[in-house]
């Protein structure tokens, strides 16, 4: 038990000599060029905003909605059946039709078809009973309608409580560093992380859920997280020079958004064959979480140390 | 060396929720080493509920069998009830004996006795969900819950046991009706929560009375007064049904009868059967004729308040004709007693949820939790080499679930899809703050342990109030159908950074003190 102690001393005392001489060098190039740095986030939201803005000519609005959010059917029918010109096959006699398959995630072997649609229940039913030529009961199927207002109503309330949780979190930002520029800083990555998210599932054509928006609700708390860690150490601690705090910070960061990234990648491996709603969330939080690891330590590390060479703090 | 290190108080603390948690969720003595089925519901007014059978109540034996699945009680009444003959039969419950002489199976509904308390959401068990808005129009709070008394007693009538009616609002101030029915669907549910069930009867174009209590006193559902009268092979391939059932009107809507048929005259084309008057009394239901009565001649101008109501059903054999005729007596029955409602109804929501691979779908998400905290778990490893604080993580991360699961099961929440991912999302964070705490107490060694971990305790807080708030917002949107969420991932995170997370950090400075 000592001697592995011993040795772990050892080889970490090691490490440190290693990782010193990288560290060197590194700072010197980051001391002249972080503020350089901050170009490829600019870019990012710059391009992002772009794109948002010809989505938005195109779709009328910031993302591509699902049924739950538009209203329509969803249909899951629980036999194996031939899915491949379902599409094609129903396109005339349904509002816009998706198919999603679940399967057995070990054999492959399907287990259920997601039929999703903008028309109505009944009719989407009659126009998949011809299709399948069976009736379809709660025995073998399940249906989920909901009507075009109250999704409309949902979504909307959906983005409102976004936007309140978003202040909400600045206002708290706010209370614990009670000073603008680092509050801001804070408030910026996280918005970033976001933005950079929501471009990205755009450009990758998702349609967002509502479960979708709640794991856009739960990026603000995932990705704020690590930028109180890294701003309390950069502000509120003395004990270390200011980019050996940074290091601290990023190490204590990093481990914690890649912890979080795999457990989320794993579950998502498993349950991706089973349910399109939570894999939508995993998705979601995945992509949010590798723009949160880009954010926090390009985008707040830089502006930060800009805010604090300016004062003078160091 | 000690072998158990001293605890803390706080890991004590940590230990008693725990237990507690696990006694929430399996109950004392546990749930899963319970023998017999549960009766979900009893049919009122039947042989099993005057005998004093009950929900809730556990069957363990049938006339001395012992009964320990669904299977074992089916069998046996199965066997027993072949013909009408009228039998004994003994049902022994985990308390007392009940004898019960009748022809048919006991009407209670069964189901095995729950492995937990643990209440899984419709999107998990099965079951239907209905949300219900006024057509064109904003419902007050008072009116929502006028709309729901009517929709309690009309699913009463229909005794459909396991629903749950409340009102709801969302953000923006709409009022809506939600039914959540458990199990199977009842094929007439969005008939009976949809319909407004506006009743008139009419004589020409007067009104004669209208459904509700204020012009009917009573209506009568039992076999001497309401029944099917009789089938008939109307054509080719359709049966009709005939039901009948007598209702008791109010004086004033009786002497309103008196009135408008002192008016009438003498139909010319009496038939042989009995003379009657010029003009019939129609009813109609929600604007459609139900049927149209011929009015005996001997009413004319009669204050009688005891009026027979009679309908019709259809089918392509005599059983569905027998069927429909028997629905439709009920709905109307139901719309006379309940009265109708003063809007038009409209399903903004219907889902009907199929049970059949809830199951499996508890099953992988298990497994995907799984795979997550061992991946959790190893890279922790690998980072740290610390296999004693890795370990704790792990038991941390998972005590984490158990305590919401524990209040989830005191709470009787409905654990949904929303729910699951609540709990993931706790786990997210619930890494993160452990993380924090291994690093802070290895972190400037200058300090004492203790100012350490204060320190990391003010990172985790500043995250706790960050995330809870932004979590808020949630719990009024859409009708309420995220709260399962907010709700998990509340109780995660707070009991997180109130029990577990400090248990963690005392656990931390022990093995750190040894070192």
């Amino acid at each position: 038990m000592e001697e592995e102690q011993n040795e772990q001393k050892h080889e970490e005392h090691h490490e440190h000599n290693e990782v010193s001489k990288q560290k060197k060098s590194f700072a010197e190039w980051y001391e002249k060029n972080y503020k350089l740095l901050l170009i490829i986030p600019l870019i990012l939201i710059l391009f992002g905003i772009i794109y948002q803005i010809n989505f938005y000519n195109q779709y009328g609005d910031i993302i591509r909605k699902d049924i739950s959010l538009t209203g329509g059917t969803s249909v899951t029918i629980y036999q194996n059946f031939d899915t491949s010109n379902l599409i094609s096959d129903l396109s005339g006699k349904l509002n816009e039709v998706d198919v999603k398959i679940i399967y057995n995630i070990i054999t492959g072997e399907n287990k259920a078809v997601i039929i999703e649609t903008k028309s109505d229940s009944e009719t989407t039913k009659k126009v998949l009973e011809e299709y399948v030529g069976y009736e379809l009961t709660d025995e073998n199927s399940s249906f989920e309608f909901s009507g075009s207002t109250l999704s409309e109503g949902f979504y909307k309330q959906l983005v409102i409580a976004i936007i309140f949780a978003f202040l909400l979190m600045a206002i708290v930002v706010f209370v614990i560093f009670r000073t603008f520029a680092p509050s801001t800083a804070v408030i910026i990555s996280a918005f970033a992380d976001i933005f950079m998210t929501l471009v990205t599932v755009n450009v990758l054509g998702m349609k967002i859920s509502s479960a979708g928006i709640v794991a856009f609700l739960m990026l603000i708390g995932y990705s704020v997280d690590t930028d109180i860690l890294l701003t309390t150490r950069m502000l509120k601690r003395k004990d270390d020079k200011l980019n050996e705090r940074i290091i601290g910070a990023i190490k204590t960061g990093l481990t914690m958004t890649l912890t979080s990234l795999f457990a989320v990648l794993a579950a998502l491996f498993i349950i991706k064959s089973f349910s399109p709603v939570l894999s939508q969330i995993f998705i979601i939080i995945s992509i949010g979480l590798t723009f949160d690891i880009f954010n926090t330590y390009v985008t707040n590390i830089s502006l930060l140390k800009w805010y604090m060479e300016k004062k003078g703090l160091k | 060396m000690k072998i158990i290190p001293t605890l803390t108080w706080r890991i004590w603390l940590l230990i008693i929720i725990i237990l507690l948690s696990f006694l929430a969720i399996f109950g004392f003595p546990p749930t899963f080493t319970q023998k017999g089925i549960i009766i979900t519901s009893v049919e009122p007014n039947t042989t099993a509920f005057n005998e004093g059978l009950r929900t809730g109540q556990k069957i363990i034996s049938v006339d001395g069998i012992p009964i320990n699945t669904l299977e074992d009680y089916t069998k046996i009444i199965l066997d027993k009830f072949p013909s009408d003959e009228k039998q004994k039969i003994t049902i022994g419950t985990s308390d007392a004996q009940f004898i019960l002489f009748t022809e048919a199976a006991p009407e209670i509904t069964i189901s095995n006795i729950p492995k937990t308390n643990i209440k899984t959401g419709l999107d998990l068990t099965g079951g239907s969900r209905a949300i219900v808005q006024a057509k064109d129009k904003k419902l007050t709070t008072s009116e929502v819950n006028d709309l729901v008394d009517i929709t309690r007693n009309r699913i009463n009538v229909y005794g459909i046991s396991d629903v749950k009616v409340v009102p709801i609002s969302d953000l923006e101030g709409n009022h809506f009706m939600l039914v959540e029915v458990a199990g199977a669907t009842p094929q007439d549910l969005k008939n009976l929560i949809s319909q407004q069930g506006k009743f008139e009867a009419k004589i020409g174009n007067d009104t004669v009375f209208i459904g509700g209590n204020k012009d009917i006193q009573s209506v009568c559902s039992s076999p001497q007064c309401s029944g099917i009268r009789s089938c008939d092979r109307t054509t080719e391939n359709t049966y009709a049904c005939n039901f009948f059932f007598s209702i008791f009107l109010s004086e004033e809507a009786a002497s309103r009868h008196a009135t408008i048929t002192g008016k009438l005259g003498r139909n010319s084309n009496s038939t042989l059967q009995g003379r009657y008057l010029d003009k019939n009394l129609d009813l109609y239901l929600d604007g459609k004729l139900v049927d149209s009565l011929l009015i005996s001649e001997d009413l004319k101008g009669s204050t009688t308040q005891q009026i027979q109501i009679s309908g019709s059903g259809n089918g392509a054999n005599q059983a569905d004709a027998f069927d429909d005729a028997e629905s439709s007596m009920k709905n109307l029955q139901t719309v006379l007693k309940t009265g109708s409602l003063p809007f038009e109804l409209e399903i903004v929501k219907l889902d009907t949820v199929s049970p059949t691979l809830g199951s499996e779908f508890i099953k992988i998400i298990l497994y995907a939790s799984l795979a997550a905290i061992v991946v959790v778990f190893l890279v922790i490893f690998v980072r740290y080499r610390n296999l004693k604080a890795s370990i704790a993580l792990l038991i941390t991360s998972i005590c984490e679930i158990i305590i919401i699961l524990g209040i989830a099961a005191l709470l009787s929440w409905n654990l949904d899809l929303p729910s699951i991912a609540g709990i993931i999302a706790t786990i997210g964070t619930g890494i993160d703050d452990l993380v924090i705490l291994i690093d802070e107490s290895k972190h400037s060694r200058n300090l004492s342990l203790k100012q350490r971990m204060k320190r990391a305790f003010a990172i985790i807080l500043a995250a706790y109030f960050t995330s809870a708030l932004s979590l808020l917002p949630l719990w009024w949107a859409g009708a309420g159908l995220l709260k399962g969420f907010v709700f998990t991932t509340l109780i995660g995170i707070t009991s997180g950074v109130l029990i577990t997370r400090p248990a963690f950090a005392d656990f931390l400075k022990r093995t750190e003190n040894k070192l």
